[in-house]
């Protein structure tokens, strides 16, 4: 009589799996997987958003692997501009699961830097479940922005305030204000739309010192060159600046780099948004 | 005997100051606690700027190393006092320190330098120009976001747990 070796082999995988240490051995692998992939769900998730809203490489390594080790897990993350791959693994090193995650888009946001680090003590201290994590992570990120006006009129206070401490006369402070509402409003309406943002801080740049420019070819007051240069600093990328800086320093090299180029790319915008009014008053400013 | 004058300029100072960091750090939308905070660290920080270029003779970019310093311990002390990343703390307050004028003279320069075909006195000047502005830009931008940035690696550790709760009873 011949029994098909199939048949065998499936009666003993059967045997095995249901003798209790073997079973149990198995879900608990099942278990393991399922954790560390809801895990590290929710950590690509986190760090995506902690990249989003401007915080420094070293800070979101830190972050991430401090909530990874409050469920027992060890996080290693690579951290590009754009993406994040990061590999969660048990402690001991049975258990591996990565993951690569596109960095989103979005503009930078102190709140979350500070409430999300914030969190990942909380999860460190207090041992939170992985439910009780997503609950706060999205309490914390729906929190909305500071009013779009409010921020408007105090920018333009701002950049008026700040033409004072370069030692522009009134007239200067009057013209600068108007230029920067004008201008920084160009740029959270275009902000809105998505456009590239290469092109919005030009054109933003352009229409700020324009109007600043004003002063120059109607010579109202003494000190229009410090109108026209003050009028485009609301722009001024300082948290890519920085950032790019501290990450270098940190051994985050590449990350680093990439955040000062990109800062640079905004300041040559900025520049060259300038020189298309400098051009276009060419005459007068001999 | 207090001397009114230099007293009032070093105020005026500081609240333009003052005022400049409250807008640019609304931009990036921090916690509302810590907005008057950025505003003292930027009076601050510009006041002593303020003070060592009118009175000890320093250059801007040295002046800017001290003032941004001291930026960086002060964002270390209020951060941990408001559980807020120091980051958050100093970058807007360190703005109201950005080289804008010698940013512009630079960018100015260069288009008479570019105007200026076949006339090469005028050409050395602007290329001097740019030089000059160009150099103390990128210099004091550098020691800005470095000297602000020091104190963070010398309280490595209490930077990276200022955000720790344990203590904070309720936000």
């Amino acid at each position: 009589m011949k029994i098909p070796f199939s048949f065998v082999s499936a009666l003993a995988f059967r045997y095995l799996c249901s003798s209790k240490k073997n079973g149990q051995y198995y879900n608990k692998v099942n278990n393991v997987h399922e954790e560390l992939k809801a895990v590290s769900q929710f950590l690509t998730e986190y760090a995506t958003c902690l990249m989003a809203s401007g915080v420094h490489t070293s800070r979101i390594v830190r972050n991430t692997a401090r909530i990874a080790e409050s469920f027992g897990f060890e996080a290693h993350m690579t951290l590009f501009h754009k993406t994040i791959i990061m590999t969660l693994r048990s402690k001991d090193n049975s258990h591996v699961y990565s993951t690569v995650n596109t960095a989103k888009a979005g503009a930078i946001n102190f709140e979350f830097n500070s409430e999300l680090s914030a969190l990942s003590w909380d999860a460190y201290d207090n041992h939170l479940s992985l439910d009780t994590l997503w609950e706060k992570f999205r309490a914390i990120t729906s929190t909305p922005r500071l009013n779009d006006w409010v921020v408007w009129i105090l920018v333009g206070f701002a950049n008026a305030s700040f033409c004072r401490l370069f030692n522009g006369d009134w007239i200067a402070v009057a013209a600068v204000f108007i230029a920067t509402l004008v201008g920084f409003r160009i740029k959270q309406e275009l902000g809105k739309r998505h456009i590239n943002h290469y092109f919005v801080f030009t054109i933003s740049a352009f229409f700020a010192s324009l109007i600043a420019s004003v002063t120059m070819w109607q010579q109202w007051g003494t000190t229009t060159d410090i109108a026209i240069g003050t009028s485009v600093l609301f722009l001024i990328p300082g948290v890519p600046l920085i950032n790019g800086i501290i990450d270098i320093i940190e051994g985050h090299v590449l990350a680093g780099t990439a955040r000062l180029i990109n800062a640079l790319l905004l300041i040559i915008c900025i520049a060259c948004g300038l020189a298309a009014t400098l051009l276009m008053m060419g005459g007068k400013l001999l | 005997m207090i001397d009114w004058q230099i007293l009032g300029s070093v105020l005026s100072d500081a609240i333009g100051a003052a005022i400049a960091a409250i807008g640019f750090s609304v931009i990036s939308n921090p916690p509302r606690r810590a907005i008057p905070y950025t505003a003292l660290l930027a009076a601050i920080g510009h006041s002593i700027r303020f003070v060592l270029l009118q009175f000890t003779g320093l250059d801007l970019a040295s002046a800017s190393f001290i003032a941004a310093f001291s930026i960086g311990m002060l964002s270390l002390l209020a951060g941990s006092r408001i559980f807020c990343p120091a980051t958050v703390l100093y970058i807007p307050a360190l703005l109201p320190m950005i080289p804008g004028m010698y940013a512009y003279r630079t960018v100015f320069s260069l288009i008479k330098f570019l105007q200026s075909s076949g006339n090469d006195s005028e050409a050395i000047h602007y290329l001097l120009e740019i030089f000059k502005n160009g150099i103390t830009t990128a210099s004091v931008l550098f020691t800005l976001g470095v000297g602000a940035t020091i104190p963070l690696f010398i309280f490595y550790k209490r930077a990276f747990t200022m955000t720790r709760a344990a203590k904070r009873s309720k936000k």
